[in-house]
């Protein structure tokens, strides 16, 4: 039964619901990509064309992003008018400067995809007639070498950091309005970049992957978890600290109902403690081993923990974050 | 003469929680049947026996000098105007909701039907212009509502502040709200 003063739906609705967690774990994906495809590039001899892993990460960078745009736009509640975004700027909100950042990045990283597959696009029948006409261009990108290497990776923290920065700028939501925020999603994005491109790698590109290459990209993700960790750590004592109502949510965040379930099971336990299970039990012996064959298996499940630790964090930010208020 | 700075005092001792600025709120901007613009809500019975007390809370919009909701809109759909009343230009609004998560006092939803940000306006186009109060201060049977210009001195609502102590909400977040509310004296201090 309602209340005397009415319908009170709209006052605990979430605002901001499930496609909006998918947007930003797939703009953190999209950038930790492409961070690592740039880290292997740094590494590599190009001689030999191009490693697995920067396929990979080619692989999913453009699509990730793509979709989360497309996710982005559909959640509007005037989906056809997003163009207003586009003539509209407004330095002062994280979301227009998101808009032009995203704009510059999802231009750039069609650029970047076409470097890599460049070859294969020239030389397949298919593509070729659409491809030629703009080989000049990719090539003077190709050109520009670490030039073009740095402008994606500050534009791909930025992308990452943003999607923080968008929370974090929100006084009225005491979970979200804390200043590690943006730091926790970079770090976790880059951490999930690297899983998912480790995955598509061994298994798509599994020939052109360099095992040194995997081996270091691997022991990088194995230092960002205890980061991430640590970033928690951070954040709750943080609001304990902040008292008053930053203290009061910070605590039923960790205590109360599904997303504190949430938290500890999926986030720290699936997503965090679990893949550090499996590189030590297993993955560690073929970082150190010169003749072990690649795990495709135990790389799997660890990408799989990951990613899915990488999601259910967005997720949690976003639902508790509006819930806990 | 500078510009006007419009505020509204509600004085939850004199409310009685009726409802009919929130009817009046309705019918006079039509607002969608599955949203409000404005509630009272009424709190309690707080404290012990036999020191009860019932508190009565308006929830609306409460015109925040320095509006959260107005610098995250992207494309300036969120406005103040030259009177300080905080409002959102349809034709502007994507309805991407930064406005309403930013929001610390829940002001905001999306239209269902336009699916644009909307919220209390104080009737500003409808009946402030042409000279009129807002249609709650209009029908309030008890007279709970003043509305007036926070920078006349000697305007109703500048008198009326003057003679009693007033709070705002949430003023720790210092968004310096321009509702301005007269506490409950009734009951015991919990
Ligand atoms: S009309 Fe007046 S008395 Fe009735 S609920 Fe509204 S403010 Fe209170
Ligand atoms: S109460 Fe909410 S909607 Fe109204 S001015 Fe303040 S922040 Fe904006
Ligand atoms: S919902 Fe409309 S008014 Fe609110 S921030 Fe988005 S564009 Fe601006």
């Amino acid at each position: 039964m309602d209340q005397i003063w009415g319908n009170t739906t709209q006052y605990t609705e979430i605002v901001w619901g499930w496609q909006i967690a998918v947007y930003l774990f797939l703009a953190g994906l999209s950038a930790g990509a492409l961070i690592s495809a740039i880290l292997v590039k740094w590494r590599s001899n190009l001689s030999a064309g191009y490693d697995g892993i920067m396929k990979a990460g080619a692989v999913i960078a453009l699509p990730a992003i793509s979709l989360g745009l497309a996710l982005l736009v559909f959640d509007l509640g005037k989906p056809f008018s997003f163009w207003l975004l586009m003539f509209h700027f407004n330095l002062k909100s994280v979301m227009s400067i998101g808009v032009i950042l995203l704009s510059v990045y999802s231009g750039l990283m069609t650029v970047f995809a076409a470097v890599i597959f460049k070859k294969e696009f020239a030389e397949n029948s298919l593509t070729a007639w659409a491809f030629r006409p703009f080989l000049f261009i990719i090539e003077w990108f190709e050109g520009l070498g670490k030039w073009f290497d740095w402008v994606m990776v500050v534009l791909a923290i930025g992308i990452a950091a943003y999607t923080g920065f968008l929370l974090s700028a929100l006084v009225a939501k005491p979970l979200l309005n804390v200043p590690v925020l943006p730091l926790l999603f970079l770090i976790s994005g880059i951490s999930s970049g690297i899983a998912g491109s480790i995955a598509v790698s061994v298994i798509f590109f599994k020939q052109s992957v360099q095992e040194s290459n995997l081996k270091y990209l691997l022991s990088f993700d194995t230092k960002l978890i205890p980061t991430e960790l640590f970033i928690l750590f951070v954040m709750f004592i943080g609001l304990f600290n902040m008292g008053g109502q930053y203290a009061i949510v910070g605590q039923q965040a960790l205590t109360i109902g599904i997303w504190a379930k949430v938290f500890w099971a999926g986030i720290v336990g699936i997503g965090l403690l679990g893949p550090l299970l499996v590189i030590t039990l297993s993955l560690h012996q073929y970082e150190e081993s010169d003749h072990a064959p690649i795990p495709v298996g135990a790389l799997l499940v660890n990408s799989g923990l990951v990613l899915t630790g990488v999601i259910l964090l967005r997720f949690y930010m976003l639902y508790a974050g509006q819930t806990f208020i | 003469m500078g510009n006007k700075r419009y505020g509204m005092l509600y004085d939850s001792n004199a409310c009685i929680g009726c409802q009919a600025c929130s009817i009046a709120c309705r019918a006079e901007n039509k607002v969608h049947d599955d949203v409000h613009r404005l509630q009272v809500r009424i709190e309690g019975p707080k404290g012990e026996f036999p020191n009860l007390r019932m508190d009565f809370h308006r929830q609306s919009c409460v015109m925040c000098d320095n509006a959260p909701c107005v610098p995250v809109c992207p494309t300036g759909a969120s406005y103040t105007n030259e009177e300080g009343i905080n409002m959102v230009d349809e034709k502007k609004c994507v309805g991407c909701g930064y406005c309403i998560t930013a929001c610390p006092y829940q002001a905001r939803y999306l239209d269902p039907k336009t699916g644009t940000a909307d919220k209390c306006t104080f009737c500003y186009e409808n009946r402030i212009k042409p000279g009129e109060k807002p249609a709650c201060v209009s029908i309030c049977p008890t007279n709970a509502l003043i509305f007036g210009d926070l920078n006349d001195p000697n305007s109703g609502i500048c008198q009326a502040i003057k003679k009693q102590a007033t709070i705002k909400y949430k003023e720790l977040l210092h968004t310096n709200p321009k509702l301005i509310v007269i506490p409950n004296r009734h009951g015991g201090e919990k």
